[in-house]
């Protein structure tokens, strides 16, 4: 789906390159028509403001959106792992998942990276698969895109665009408030919130206060947001 | 359903029921368990470390999987020590296993940045002018252009940009600078070569191929103790933390060994089962604390209050009443106590001068060769005063070979040097020493002895080679009455009891650190007594908190002396042991050559950053503290007048420090003149000197034509942790938003310096501010260009520690992420292109180079009784005699990529030096260029090739001697033509031995004794610093050749620090302008600052890392007690604000009993980029620990061109002292966190 693509290089570093094709970027996207014809609305609207804006300027609001902190990260598990050390692995089986499907990284970037992972799904034939990956990652979708609406930048609109290509999720409505109300000083608030250790519970069933381990290990909760199925991955991988 | 139905005839069901239906076998999918097992798969394991000024120095495994970095665990195959001993791992700490989350986290600088306002200035200016030099030129050269881009420093703003292009500008900015201004304006700071050494070189060997400036860093952080280079001219050298179990009395002084010394603890908690007996002293209840048998809390800041007593104690039961025969023969071999020291007549009194020396008697005592550096004895068999061996007027030459500690004198007869007079004294004569418990900052208790305490001294007429006579007395008798030890010589100030109130008794000193007498002779007994019995193991641990006061040498000499007199000083299990960041570079002169491109031209230009900052970020136009506050109440302060910067700037016109930039001209122009005039570059200079044409630059620092241009950071959060005076650097050196509280001097005339010319500040006097790092740190905020470095688990490198004997690698686990690069390349790259640009600007030039007398040379011995400054006409100037040495070197510019890229032909023609040895390198250079390979082409060609970061390290692992045991041998007899001694042995079993950059990968491994070092590497002892004097026999490189109580320099008795005192903290003046004047309706309380190290980050690294963010508070804080907080009405977890005239600090208040009142503690380094608020007193936001504070000098520091107190890079000068500061501290009233569009400082990283 080109429009993925196309959805993908608006959300990388504006280069030249990038910035001399704006034009043809949003016939494309109303040519396939893949999106629906607001948010195509918004984009092209969106994409004729960059236009207008000197190449400089917009390359500076990059990188003070996206190139600091952890907050707008575009790479994915920054916001699924942190630095949790299961993100070495996830991005391991991230990787394996696109070499299933023929592709190999060819560029110093990580596999978990929002445009690289759209420019993956620009790939894919199966429009199952590709709603499949969207609704997983949807979550941070929602998550960042709330956030840029917060700090009212164009960017947002990028992201409701997948949301509206991909389905939203259940928690969205959640994930919104929680970027509404964000401040700087959220650590410490969220910091006992964000390492609390999930109750042991036996399996699958809430014991009575301070009952013992069950068959499954307690894990933190590493992963808030799921938004890839490892075991469909290796399935996929073995197919 | 019957049984007969319901029951399987055929089958059975595959759940079988078991142990009475208990258990019940499945064949459910166990899928589930690859998960687990995944989890711990990996492609490989590479060995790698954390470069970052920890003293850990800890190997660790790196696991590989599909090219990407998953975690690390810790190495554990160090070399085992000898049985008997704990071995040395298990070694590593949170902070480390954290490491890997920056690889791949949100904070790391992925590609080159540089701030959207000058690149837009250079790509307009490169379309005007084909030349990028020109382009660069047109920008900086126009005041508006220059100002527009300078003054958003900080304020964010940054684009990407690619190598090509920043490599270009960067290299433009160094081709103008030189040309223009001279390539001593380009400034390089990087620290600690020993935690990533070819990284660290890699920036120097550029910079000083193209003859820029390289920044020293140990006396800048204030972790050089200059008591250190007094005492026995060596920088610092400790004892490994594995000798810590061989000591059976530990006391650790201001060192949080469990927090800050982690891996290494162990040792200490081992040597506690072991029956060793366990001393703390800190003012607070540390981490530290509780592993003490005996806790002394001294209120901080005292620590030589305490000592002296200690001191007192010891000398009076152990050398004045009692003795021990190990003490006493010590004294007399090692140290310089039974010295003669001249006792000068002033004002009617006796005052304790200079060392008698050989030339002040007749015919010199028979010394041709430099009888004025020759200290003297008397002979207690003979009763005659005696040359004993081992002065530094022995160390160069000399004919006869005798630089030794044998107990002979120069002509061989053996001696026995006598300690005291008592017995012999021609007569008893009051000697006044200065008493400076008066005094000082009003915060601390004071007493009300006399400022002149005269105390009875036995004393010995001698005639003097002139025929007047004079008197002496030993260094013994003298120090036994600075202690004030009553000795029944009669006359005042004397304590026949530690319980009389005179200084320094255990009584006196309870007034001042509120420790209790019983305690500190309780202390005081044990720890001789220890040592007395087994002969010298008391051991003291020392961390640089006492190190960080203005009168940080007296709290070191008050510990360096109890630790002398109980003979414990290179003894195994005994002496000092202190700890401040991984400042011992073992392979030191193999890095040597290639760190400072030693092997094209010598000497590079090197430059003592304490008085560089303090003079180039004008902390010095706002000097408070005055030099007749620090006198000695002896000294006339109409001899010792001026601002303090007067005293740096004479310093550096008599040769005793550097200066950079070195001279008020381009020293190329100097060059090129010189040639024109057909004169030699060194008279040319000296004469126009004298005619006034040139001076030194830092006389006038607000001239543009002085001004520091270009300036590297690599390796360095220098404004985000070790800038003192931050918000000084950001008003002046970089000319953007500061949050400065107070003015200059400008109308205080009278306190303005008399040698520097006084002009409306300079600000913003860089022009390009480069910084390299792996994460956004608050430095990056601040830079024009960001360059993304490949982080610890990305680049190959070899890292070293004081703590352990190994040396181990870095090594690249995986490319480096993004666009990043490992600093070798990032200045192969850089190199490069400036070579590129050098056509039509630079080319072969003379470049003239002003050295100091440096240490461990000839030099050292430049200024031997007087102290005289050619410019007021007191002498002549005479290059490397009485003003710095001059140095003419041929640079060839445009070769500076070929050069920088092969080792120069030095190496071979002109030999390696450490320390004053010298030896031949042939074999080693042709062994490097068969290892390497050979250079084909271009200027170096048929040189040994150094084109990659393993061909670096593979140079210094190849040229060091302890790393290649045929060096060792050679630099071993080196000094054995000095000393007259054999000292090859102690490597002569590893002589065929060399260790290679895969060896290192294979395995860390020990290295091999050197005489770089005073300990040894053994199967039988543990390294410690010393053992080589004591063993050997190879004297301390002092003056007097022995360890060193008394101090002799006129500026050191000026300043009355001939002997060790008790000098309270000093008042910097920076709370009364700013109390009650600016408040916001909270109580404000006024604390003494303290800034130790932390225990969630190593310096600023982790801090920005959320693991270590959880487990401390999630930003910025400062530790406050309970009394102070309930005055200020704070409660725990407050946003408080901390602030002075230097600037202000918003952080979190930690209220904790840990903290005494009066006290607050902030830990160093927590960066203003991670969850800090608005200042409501500067209106920006809230700065780093260093926004309160401002660099104060002590002229002691400054000394030069006198035998240890001669300069050498991070080895002497002026120290960084912060801890007399002081700040109020308030409730805030709104927290304001500035992410609105108006603040645009871009300084907060969101979701940290």
């Amino acid at each position: 789906m080109l429009t993925l693509r196309i959805m993908a290089r608006l959300m990388g570093y504006p280069d030249e390159e990038l910035y001399r094709s704006l034009p043809e970027l949003t016939s494309l996207l109303n040519e396939e028509a893949a999106l629906p014809p607001d948010s195509r609305e918004w984009l092209e609207a969106w994409v004729a403001e960059l236009c207008e804006t000197p190449l400089m300027q917009l390359q500076q609001e990059y990188v003070s959106l996206f190139d600091r902190g952890r907050h707008l990260s575009l790479h994915l598990f920054e916001h699924v792992h942190g630095e949790s050390r299961d993100r070495g692995q996830a991005m391991v089986d991230l990787i394996d998942y696109y070499r299933s499907r023929g592709l190999e990284l060819n560029a110093h970037e990580l596999p978990d990276y929002l445009p690289l992972f759209l420019e993956f799904l620009s790939t894919v034939d199966d429009p199952r698969e590709i709603h499949a990956m969207l609704t997983d990652a949807m979550p941070v979708i929602v998550l960042l895109g709330a956030r840029l609406r917060e700090k009212r930048s164009g960017y947002a609109l990028l992201f409701q665009a997948l949301e509206a290509l991909g389905g939203s999720c259940e928690e969205a409505e959640t994930l919104r408030k929680q970027a509404a109300s964000e401040e700087p000083d959220e650590t410490l608030e969220k910091m006992d919130e964000i390492w609390e250790e999930e109750q042991v519970t036996f399996l699958g069933n809430p014991g009575p206060e301070g009952s013992g381990c069950g068959s499954e290990p307690a894990r933190p909760p590493e992963t808030p947001v799921q938004w890839l199925d490892n075991n469909q991955a290796r399935a996929a991988g073995k197919g | 359903m019957s049984h007969f139905l319901d029951r399987l005839q055929f089958f059975r069901r595959d759940t079988e029921e078991f142990s009475d239906d208990h258990g019940v076998a499945t064949d459910e999918s166990r899928k589930w368990e690859a998960a687990y097992r995944q989890r711990w798969q990996h492609d490989r394991i590479v060995r790698s470390t954390h470069g970052v000024n920890c003293t850990g120095s800890c190997s660790w495994k790196i696991y590989v999987k599909n090219g990407l970095v998953t975690w690390e665990t810790q190495q554990t195959d160090y070399p085992r020590t000898r049985p008997g001993m704990p071995n040395h791992e298990p070694r590593g700490c949170a902070r480390g296993a954290s490491y890997s989350w920056y690889i791949y986290s949100a904070n790391r600088v992925k590609y080159p940045m540089i701030r959207g306002r000058l690149v837009e200035l250079w790509r307009e200016a490169r379309k005007e002018h084909d030349d990028p030099v020109t382009a660069w030129q047109s920008i900086v050269e126009d005041e508006q252009k220059a100002r527009s881009y300078k003054s958003r420093r900080g304020l964010g703003g940054f684009v990407r940009a690619d190598w090509r292009e920043v490599n270009e500008i960067i290299a433009a900015a160094n081709v103008y600078t030189a040309r223009d201004w001279g390539p001593d304006r380009i400034i390089g700071f990087s620290p600690i070569p020993a935690m990533s050494m070819v990284s660290y070189a890699a920036g120097t060997r550029y910079l000083s191929l193209i003859g820029g400036t390289c920044m020293s860093f140990y006396d800048w952080y204030c972790d050089l103790p200059p008591a250190s280079p007094q005492t026995w001219g060596e920088q610092t050298d400790v004892p490994e933390s594995a000798d810590w179990f061989n000591s059976t009395f530990l006391m650790m002084w201001g060192s949080n060994v469990p927090q800050t010394r982690t891996p290494d603890a162990h040792y200490m908690t081992e040597a506690r089962y072991r029956g060793t007996k366990t001393v703390t002293v800190t003012p607070d209840y540390s981490e530290a604390s509780k592993f003490g048998d005996i806790w002394l809390n001294p209120k901080q800041g005292t620590d030589s209050a305490l000592a002296m007593a200690l001191g007192h104690v010891i000398l009076k039961e152990w050398h004045v009443e009692g003795r021990s025969e190990y003490f006493d023969n010590y004294v007399r071999q090692y140290t310089d106590l039974p010295c003669l020291v001249l006792l000068d007549q002033q004002d009617g009194q006796a005052v304790p001068g200079r060392y008698l020396r050989a030339s002040d008697l007749s015919e010199n005592m028979g010394q041709e060769n430099n009888p004025e550096w020759k200290t003297l004895v008397r002979d207690e068999t003979t009763d005659d005063i005696v040359v004993p061996r081992g002065s530094i007027g022995f160390r160069w030459g000399e004919k006869e070979h005798h630089w030794n500690l044998e107990s002979l004198d120069a002509r061989g007869r053996e001696v026995r040097p006598r300690l005291t007079e008592i017995e012999s004294s021609e007569d008893v004569m009051p000697v006044a020493f200065p008493y400076f418990g008066g005094g000082g900052n009003a915060h601390w208790s004071h007493t009300d002895h006399d400022a002149v305490q005269r105390r009875n001294v036995p004393v010995r007429r001698i005639r003097l080679a002139d025929g007047s006579e004079a008197t002496v007395a030993t260094v013994f008798d003298l120090m036994v009455a600075n202690y004030g030890i009553d000795r029944g010589l009669g006359g005042g100030n004397v304590a026949a009891s530690y319980d009389d109130d005179v200084p320094y008794t255990p009584a006196w000193q309870e007034v001042i650190t509120g420790v209790p007498r019983e305690k500190v002779i309780t202390v005081a007994r044990q720890f001789a007594e220890n040592a007395h019995k087994t002969q010298g193991k008391s051991m003291i641990i020392i961390g640089a908190a006492m190190n960080h006061w203005y009168h940080m040498d007296m709290n070191y000499r008050g510990v360096i002396k109890m630790l002398m007199m109980c003979g414990c000083i290179g003894v195994s299990g005994g002496g000092w042991a202190h700890y401040v960041g991984q400042e011992k570079l073992r392979p030191q002169s193999g890095w040597t050559p290639l760190a400072f491109a030693l092997d094209w031209a010598r000497p590079p230009r090197q430059m003592n950053s304490t008085s560089f900052f303090y003079n180039h970020t004008s902390q010095w136009r706002h000097e408070k503290l005055q030099v007749s506050e620090v006198l000695s109440p002896l000294t006339k302060p109409e001899d010792f007048q001026g601002h303090m910067i007067d005293f740096n700037v004479r310093a550096e016109r008599m040769g005793w420090l550097p200066s950079a930039p070195q001279l008020n001209r381009n020293p190329l122009s100097i060059g090129r003149e010189a040639a024109t005039a057909g004169m030699d570059p060194k008279e040319y200079v000296v004469e126009q000197l004298k005619n006034g044409n040139i001076a030194f630059a830092s006389e006038d620092p607000d001239h543009p034509a002085n001004f520091p241009r270009n300036m590297f950071v690599w390796r360095s959060n220098l404004l985000g942790s070790s800038g003192k005076g931050h918000e000084y650097f950001l008003k002046y050196l970089l000319g953007t938003e500061n949050g400065l509280q107070n003015k200059d001097l400008g109308d205080e005339t009278d306190l303005h310096p008399q040698e520097v010319k006084w002009r409306d500040a300079a600000t913003g006097k860089l022009d390009l501010l480069t910084t390299l790092d792996f994460r956004m740190s608050t430095t990056c905020m601040y830079s024009d260009i960001v360059l993304p470095t490949a982080t610890w688990y990305e680049k190959n490198d070899l890292n070293t520690s004081d703590m352990h004997p190994f040396i181990h690698p870095l090594t690249a686990a995986v490319d480096p992420a993004w666009e990043s690069r490992s600093d070798w390349d990032i200045y192969k790259g850089i190199a490069r292109t400036f070579s590129q640009l050098c056509p039509g600007h630079l080319g072969r030039e003379t470049d003239v180079v002003t050295v100091p007398l440096m240490h461990d040379s000839p030099a050292e011995l430049a200024q031997a009784l007087d102290v005289a400054d050619w410019k007021k006409g007191e002498c002549e100037p005479v290059p490397g005699k009485t003003m710095p040495g001059l140095v003419a070197i041929e640079r060839d510019y445009p070769a500076t990529y070929e050069r920088f890229t092969a080792l120069g032909p030095l190496m071979a023609s002109a030999g390696n030096m450490g320390k004053g040895m010298q030896w031949d390198t042939k074999e080693e250079v042709e062994a490097l260029g068969d290892l390497n390979g050979r250079q084909e082409k271009g200027s170096a060609k048929g040189q040994p090739k150094i084109e990659t970061a393993i061909d670096a390290a593979e140079t210094i692992l190849m040229l060091a001697p302890e790393t290649n045991g045929r060096v060792a041998m050679k630099a071993w007899q080196a000094l054995e033509k000095n000393s007259g001694r054999e000292h090859a042995h102690l490597v002569a079993g590893h002589a065929a031995e060399k260790l290679r950059f895969r060896d290192l990968v294979a395995q860390p491994r020990k290295i091999y004794s050197s005489p770089i070092w005073s300990g040894i590497e053994s199967e039988k002892v543990s390294y410690n610093a010393g053992w080589t004097n004591i063993n050997e026999l190879i004297p301390w490189r002092t003056l007097t050749g022995r360890q060193q109580f008394y101090q002799d320099h006129k500026w050191m008795r000026a300043f009355g620090e001939q002997l060790c005192v008790y000098k309270p903290p000093v008042d910097l003046k920076t709370i009364d302008p700013m109390k009650g004047t600016r408040s916001n309706g909270n109580t404000e309380i006024v604390l003494n600052f303290i800034t130790p190290h932390q225990k969630w980050g190593i310096h600023s690294t982790y801090t920005d890392n959320l693991l270590m963010l959880t487990l401390s508070r999630g930003g910025p804080i400062v530790w406050i007690s309970e009394k102070d907080a309930a005055r200020a009405g704070i409660v725990d977890n407050d946003w408080i604000e901390a602030f002075n005239i230097n600037g202000a600090i918003t952080a979190r208040a930690v209220v904790s009993q840990r903290v005494p009142e009066g006290m607050s503690m902030m830990y160093h380094a927590q960066e203003k980029i991670v969850n800090t608020p608005g200042s409501e007193i500067t209106g920006n936001r809230g700065g780093i620990h260093n926004s309160v504070t401002r660099t104060v000098l002590k002229p002691t520091h400054m000394i030069g061109g006198y035998a240890q107190q001669s300069y050498f890079f991070n080895y002497h000068g002026t120290v960084g002292a912060n801890r007399d500061e002081f700040i109020i501290v308030r409730k805030m009233d709104k927290v304001d966190w500035m992410d609105g569009e108006a603040s645009g400082d871009a300084m907060q990283v969101e979701g940290v």
